[in-house]
């Protein structure tokens, strides 16, 4: 008879390695392509969605977007864009509470890659899960508004850290919420000293030309 | 809950690794606190996960990171339970330089018969 033996077995990898390893090969695609792809992430009812329609309208003949956008369930968002955008495709996670990447990598199927040179993905409406799984995007934004309260950056360390560039929507409410701009910024500064924080309302418009500004700026 | 997915994923790594036969009894993760892993989500994930499987039964331990602050006036760089610190330099921004770490460090098996797997025990 042979005594069972314990062995502690070394590894050492990332835990995530086949969802990276996925990304890694979407993000080749898109540069192989030249298109700039922009992972979106923001609470539930942020303005995610309105800030690609007032997007989607800017760059109606000008630009060549395509959306791809995750939802637990309902179609709500990819019919809100398709108005404005011939290629959205709705992503149902189900139960998932964020996107990864092989759902992107199959949802490129549904798109006709030639005619794209940006592509945006609205993630599923959640600050924390979705920061860590890497889609294969060139940059992540991270959409904050002034009525979640000024104090959300400092709460969602992993966002802000990882973020490209942050947008603080819903300017246009500031007088009417309870919300100190300054304190914003020091909560981002001191996890993420040089991301661009830019202040925007999808319902009026302002402030919408820097970040059309800072996406044509965007390289792959 | 992203500790559902994550369990997911972790499984199908120590399946890759697991040598047949062997019974894993112990799974440890590197987690950074920056990921926001609920350790008793993620125990509860890693059950479910991997009920019916042949890591059913085995143990996840976590080993959570602290963050990593680092100070570009001083180069000074230490570990920090806050991601929000002065350094000791008076600089009032320090940047974080890690905590976002999420790696399989190892797993432990128990094994009736010497296999390959021994060749990597330290």
């Amino acid at each position: 008879m042979t005594q069972p033996r314990t062995v502690r077995v070394p590894i050492s990898e990332r835990v995530l390695e086949i969802n990276d390893d996925i990304a890694t090969q979407n993000r080749a695609r898109f540069t192989d392509r030249g298109i700039f792809a922009v992972d979106i992430i923001g609470a539930p009812g942020s303005g995610k969605t309105a800030i690609l329609e007032a997007t989607l309208r800017a760059f109606a003949g000008r630009r060549k977007p395509a959306v791809l956008v995750g939802d637990l369930t309902t179609r709500r968002d990819g019919d809100r864009l398709a108005r404005y955008c011939d290629q959205v495709v709705q992503i149902s996670t189900g139960q998932g509470c964020h996107l990864e990447a092989g759902q992107i990598r199959d949802a490129l199927a549904q798109l006709d890659l030639a005619a794209v040179d940006i592509l945006f993905i609205e993630n599923v409406g959640n600050l924390i899960c979705p920061v860590g799984f890497d889609l294969g995007q060139a940059a992540k934004v991270g959409i904050f508004s002034t009525t979640e309260g000024d104090d959300k950056p400092g709460k969602h360390p992993y966002l802000v850290n990882e973020a490209d560039l942050l947008l603080l929507n819903k300017i246009d409410l500031m007088p009417y919420v309870s919300f100190d701009r300054s304190n914003f910024e020091a909560d981002v500064r001191l996890l993420n000293p040089a991301v661009p924080i830019l202040g925007l309302s999808a319902t009026t418009g302002e402030g919408i030309d820097e970040w059309l500004a800072w996406l044509e700026r965007g390289t792959v | 809950m992203h500790e559902f997915s994550i369990a997911e994923a972790l499984a199908t790594q120590v399946i890759k690794h697991a040598p047949e036969g062997a019974r894993v009894r112990e799974v440890e993760i590197r987690v950074g606190v920056m990921r926001g892993l609920e350790p008793e989500a993620m125990a509860m994930s890693w059950e479910a996960v991997t009920a019916d499987s042949p890591l059913e039964g085995s143990i996840l331990r976590m080993d959570i990171q602290p963050w990593a602050v680092s100070c570009s006036a001083c180069g000074r760089t230490w570990t920090s339970n806050v991601p929000f610190n002065v350094c000791a330099c008076g600089n009032e921004s320090p940047s974080p330089a890690g905590g976002d770490e999420l790696d399989l460090i190892s797993m432990t098996i128990e094994e009736d018969e010497p296999s390959s797997a021994g060749k990597d025990d330290q």
